[in-house]
């Protein structure tokens, strides 16, 4: 079967007349004369038998009689050649070509007499507007895999280096980043396509390149046909890029009020120079890019601001002070947060022969609010440390800061006085409206401390009362808080974990180093909760060393050799 | 790379002391092995994990107790923080390599591989941001955002947490940070990992270093997966539906035992309180290999606490009780009723093993 | 403890001139505790003749810390008002952690006075020293 395009027309024959050529067009007439599509009719001698108006308008200088190769292109010429050699393969394909700046399919049929009919349909439009659309396509395509590359990272070299990289993908040959100055020097990403992303941060001279500084202030951009591509400095074009810069694009990064840098696209010499449709793609590109540079940056401030006022908030990490160990676990409620109600300290004495202050508590409340004023107390008990011989004062005294006449935000603490005396360990406990610590001695029995106190910050005034007890080698004291106790969950899902576990979990805890205990509880409290909410759970275990002096502290030999830690 | 020997009787030396609690002497033969020309690397995974993993079976085997178990590896992670800090800052390898994460996956407390994995790189050279246990995931990524590492080690030893690794892992890959997995939550060839998308599996810690000089690459951050994606056979909802109703059926099955064993009814608080732990672990296991769609998970498992139940001279029998207890009451999920039927099998052929004298 | 979801939070407020009783039923914790705080100062200022308030807590399944605080500002409240507090039907965990917290004298300590004082003036500068 032949395609459609090779089928004669009504052109051959009309109207069943045989009558030869010069009167030809009666009979055919105003079916091709006044077509809207210019129509050669051409004999297979290559000679030019007729023209229509709408081809004569397309080639002005074309008489009748013409030889066709001499007045069209050698696109058609060559083709109505080889339609006249044989039977050409009819569906190899539309024919076209351009004739004076327009796109034309040609499209053949037969006449009479060995005659052939070449219809021309104009394609220009067609294919600028199929054109256009598929570049709008693949460029939403591109911004669309663009932000989603970009949103998924909240780092700023990572987002630089995204963002350098796919712009040297998919706008240019080589794209350079250069992000605001730190200090006198620019941090710079350069990025080749098919090449490594590479960073480094250099002073150079952004005046160099013409359209930077301005894009780099936030002015407006300058456009690419504005900028010489000879006047490019050598720092600008990354290692490996073919050839001289042909086009360059500037492109101003908008970041959230203020810039965020610029992105210098490249091209070589050898390639098509950016059009003005691509600078607009690329200064799209760069809004995208730009916004999520600062929302990186933003990010990274916030982080680093939080990390600062975080550290003196976060529980600190214990070893052992003067013989005796201790052990601190710590966990927030809410999982985003690392920080929130419950503290817990350790203030080394002076000397071996003082008594090193432990404190943990736990303020009403969760989350920020709750950590601040946790930081406030450990503050002020850090000030009242030499007054730590008598507990009770110390609680009033601390009392007497907190009381404010805005909440009723209290916090409830156990204070904790201990000092090694031979192989045994002496505590003074008090607690202020805090559970009571346990002790779990080396036969695994285990003993609540029989001290109570008011919880502090609210009431006008605070008693207290302090219980002093031994250690012997292998027992520990644990302080903790209610989060523990009061983890719901376990298999059958809404238990509270309750002091009885708690209980039963230390008894099996007799003779363990001191972390062991705090991480035996926060593991069994842990599993308890499995997945459901909780309070913030802390706690400090005290222990008296089960075997001869303790050796490591800080992960340093100590009393063996010589080099102790200070 | 060669690994210099250390004398043959040291892990029995130092596991002496590490099951004895005594840090002092613990601490002491890793400082003499160091002086006698030992390198950390090899004392680390040669002498050191050994020590680990028999802590682990001595426990499986009822010869020491849990609290032991917390206390010995206590220990012996003091001994690896000795040898941290061993050679003075002036000896040691400058950080030259990279940037490198390891966390323990959220809700997996056996931190120890991971300790061990992070001072093997360290000493190899990479800077590395030990996270340890007990960090959860929200912490983990808001790390990478502020650190950009090359990659994340991810450790897990309790396939139970393995659900929890899946969204951290997707969660890394989709910030653009390729993850790493290890230990044996993953399973002895790293099956598991690659089910879940890690982009890299490794046994052990030199296997992990391995894989990190080799370099991974970076995965596409626009590539964003469900877990649907990753196991399709998710679409069934049976293991939704198994991990959601865990409490009514932890509390069915001890009903229903209590009506089939009547010394069941007897328990004490206590040993009652045991009982329903270990329904607990069952329908835990049974959840995690439904999640996989793998019954080794479950089979494995279930011989494992056999061993242990046996080890304690507890007969096991009322593991498979259990069993047709939950495949009555899911007897509407086939995909769990096999695993089940596959459990119950795996315990009928699992060799009882003789009572020690 | 079961398995079941946590009890209801329900308040029931009752005015008897002079006296305001409100009923705490469920858990006093986090989630519920503004509400007693919120329920009870209504009462108080649209009712000036308050001689009494009675929290009655017999239908009380548990209370945290934040319950607790939130009886310490209540208390506050209603001795600005110039009235008495008082804690019915306290149930074992409330006894406990009032017990433990030592501030069952203070929450129900009689109104100093008849006449209202101005909300916080008692607080902040008379408790600074300790009673050691």
């Amino acid at each position: 079967m032949r395609c459609a395009r090779c089928v004669p027309l009504m052109v051959s024959a009309p109207h069943g007349s045989s009558a030869r050529p010069r009167d030809a067009d009666l009979g055919v007439g105003a079916a091709w004369a006044e077509a809207p599509y210019p129509v050669l009719v051409v004999d297979r001698h290559g000679g030019l038998v007729r023209i229509n108006e709408a081809a004569r308008a397309l080639l002005p200088d074309v008489a009748d009689g013409d030889r066709l190769h001499e007045k069209v292109p050698s696109w058609l010429s060559q083709a109505h050649r080889r339609l006249g050699d044989g039977p050409r393969d009819a569906c190899a394909g539309p024919l076209s070509g351009s004739i004076n700046d327009r796109l034309f399919e040609a499209h053949p049929t037969s006449g009479a007499d060995g005659d052939v009919v070449w219809w021309l349909v104009d394609e220009t439009d067609r294919r600028l507007a199929e054109t256009a659309l598929s570049d709008a396509q693949v460029r939403s395509e591109v911004l669309a895999k663009v932000s989603s590359a970009l949103l998924s990272t909240l780092n700023v070299p990572r987002c630089t280096e995204v963002a350098a990289s796919m712009a040297a993908e998919h706008l240019a040959e080589a794209a350079v980043l250069v992000a605001p100055p730190q200090g006198r020097r620019h941090p710079l990403t350069h990025a080749r396509r098919g090449g490594p992303v590479t960073r480094t941060v250099r002073q150079v001279d952004v005046a160099s390149v013409p359209g930077l500084n301005e894009a780099l202030q936030g002015f407006p951009p300058v456009p690419a046909r504005w900028i010489n591509p000879d006047d490019i400095p050598g720092w600008v074009v990354p290692d490996g890029f073919a050839g001289p810069v042909g086009s360059v694009i500037v492109a101003p990064l908008p970041g959230h009020g203020v810039p965020a840098g610029a992105l210098i696209l490249l091209r070589s010499s050898t390639e098509q120079a950016f059009t003005e449709g691509e600078e607009v793609f690329a200064r799209l590109f760069a809004a995208r890019a730009g916004a999520a540079l600062s929302a990186a940056g933003l990010y990274s401030e916030q982080a680093a601001i939080t990390e600062t006022l975080m550290r003196e908030l976060l529980p600190p990490s214990l070893h052992s002070v003067h013989g005796v160990e201790y052990a601190g676990g710590y966990r927030a409620s809410k999982n985003q947060e690392r920080v929130g109600g419950d503290f817990y300290d350790v203030h080394p004495g002076s000397d071996p022969s003082q008594e090193t202050l432990v404190v943990l508590g736990d303020v009403a409340g969760k989350g920020l609010d709750a950590a601040v004023l946790t930081g406030k107390i450990r503050n002020t008990l850090h000030a009242l440390l030499p007054l730590a011989e008598d507990h009770e004062r110390v609680l009033g005294l601390l009392n007497g800061a907190l009381l404010t006449s805005h909440h009723a935000r209290f916090a409830t603490l156990v204070l904790a006085s201990v000092r090694r005396r031979g192989g045994r360990v002496q505590v003074r406990l008090t607690s202020a409206g805090h559970l009571p610590p346990l002790i779990v001695r080396t036969d695994g029995t285990v003993e609540e401390v029989a001290t109570r106190g008011t919880l502090v910050g609210a009431l006008p005034t605070v008693t207290a009362n302090t219980v002093r007890t031994t250690l012997a080698p292998g027992e520990t004291c644990l302080l903790y808080t209610d989060g523990i106790t009061e983890a719901r969950g376990g298999p059958l899902g809404d238990e509270l974990f309750g002091e009885h576990r708690l209980r039963r979990a230390l008894a099996e805890c007799a003779g363990m180093p001191a972390e062991a205990v705090v991480e035996r509880v926060q593991m069994l409290a842990a599993e308890w909760l499995g997945p459901g909410r909780h309070d913030d759970m802390a706690a400090v275990a005290v222990s008296a060393p089960r075997n001869g002096p303790l050796t490591v502290v800080d992960g340093r030999a100590h009393g063996r050799d010589s080099r102790r830690k200070t | 790379m060669s690994h210099p020997t250390v004398p043959a009787e040291l892990p029995d030396q130092l596991w002496e002391a590490v099951a004895d609690g005594d840090e002092h002497t613990a601490v002491d033969i890793v400082h003499r092995a160091l002086a006698d020309g030992a390198d950390e690397e090899t004392l680390l995974l040669e002498v050191i994990a050994p020590v680990q993993r028999r802590i682990g079976t001595e426990w499986a085997a009822d010869r020491i107790s849990v609290a032991q178990e917390h206390a010995a590896t206590a220990i012996n992670e003091r001994v690896v923080g000795f040898l941290a800090h061993a050679r003075p800052e002036g000896e040691r390898r400058a950080p030259d390599r990279g940037r490198v994460t390891v966390s323990c996956i959220d809700g997996e407390w056996h931190a120890f591989p991971a300790r061990l994995v992070t001072e093997v790189l360290r000493l190899r050279g990479w800077r590395v941001d030990y996270l340890g246990a007990q960090t959860p995931t929200a912490h983990l990524i808001a790390h990478l955002h502020c650190t950009n590492p090359d990659a994340v080690l991810l450790s897990g030893s309790i396939p139970t947490h393995l659900p929890t690794a899946h969204s951290a892992i997707t969660a890394c890959q989709a910030i653009g940070v390729p993850v790493l997995a290890g230990g044996r939550a993953f399973g002895p060839d790293g099956r598991r990992a690659r089910a879940l998308g890690a982009d890299e599996w490794a046994a052990d810690a030199r296997g992990a270093a391995a894989v990190l000089e080799a370099g991974l690459a970076q995965p596409c951050p626009t590539a964003i997966r469900q877990a649907t994606d990753d196991l399709p056979h998710l679409d069934d909802q049976e293991y939704t539906m198994v991990a959601q109703s865990r409490p009514q059926l932890v509390k069915q099955t001890l009903v229903d035992l209590e009506d089939r064993f009547p010394a069941v009814r007897g328990y004490g608080d206590a040993q009652r309180e045991r009982t329903v732990e270990d329904i607990a672990h069952i329908v835990d296991f049974l959840a995690t290999a439904l999640y996989l769609d793998e019954p080794d998970v479950f089979t494995a498992f279930l011989t494992w606490t056999a061993d242990i139940l046996e080890a304690r001279h507890v007969p096991a029998r009322s593991l498979t009780a259990g069993l047709d207890i939950l495949a009555v009451q899911l007897r509407d999920f086939p995909r769990t009723v096999r695993l089940l039927h596959a459990g119950t099998a795996a315990l009928r052929d699992h060799p009882v093993p003789g009572i020690r004298a | 403890m079961t398995g079941l979801p946590p009890t209801e939070f329900v308040l029931v407020a009752r005015h008897e001139p002079p006296a305001l009783t409100v009923r705490v039923a469920g858990e006093l914790d986090y989630d519920t505790s503004e509400d007693l705080v919120g329920a009870v100062v209504e009462h108080l200022s649209e009712a000036a003749q308050i001689h009494d308030v009675h929290l009655d807590f017999s239908g009380l399944t548990w209370i945290d810390s934040t319950g607790l605080s939130a009886l310490l500002t209540v208390h506050r409240h209603v001795g600005a008002a110039g009235a008495t507090l008082h804690l019915d039907n306290r149930p074992g965990v409330l006894e406990r952690m009032l017990h433990m917290t030592n501030v069952l004298d203070h929450l129900t300590a009689p109104a100093a006075g008849g006449q209202a004082r101005r909300f916080g003036e008692d607080d902040g500068t008379a408790g600074a020293g300790a009673t050691s």
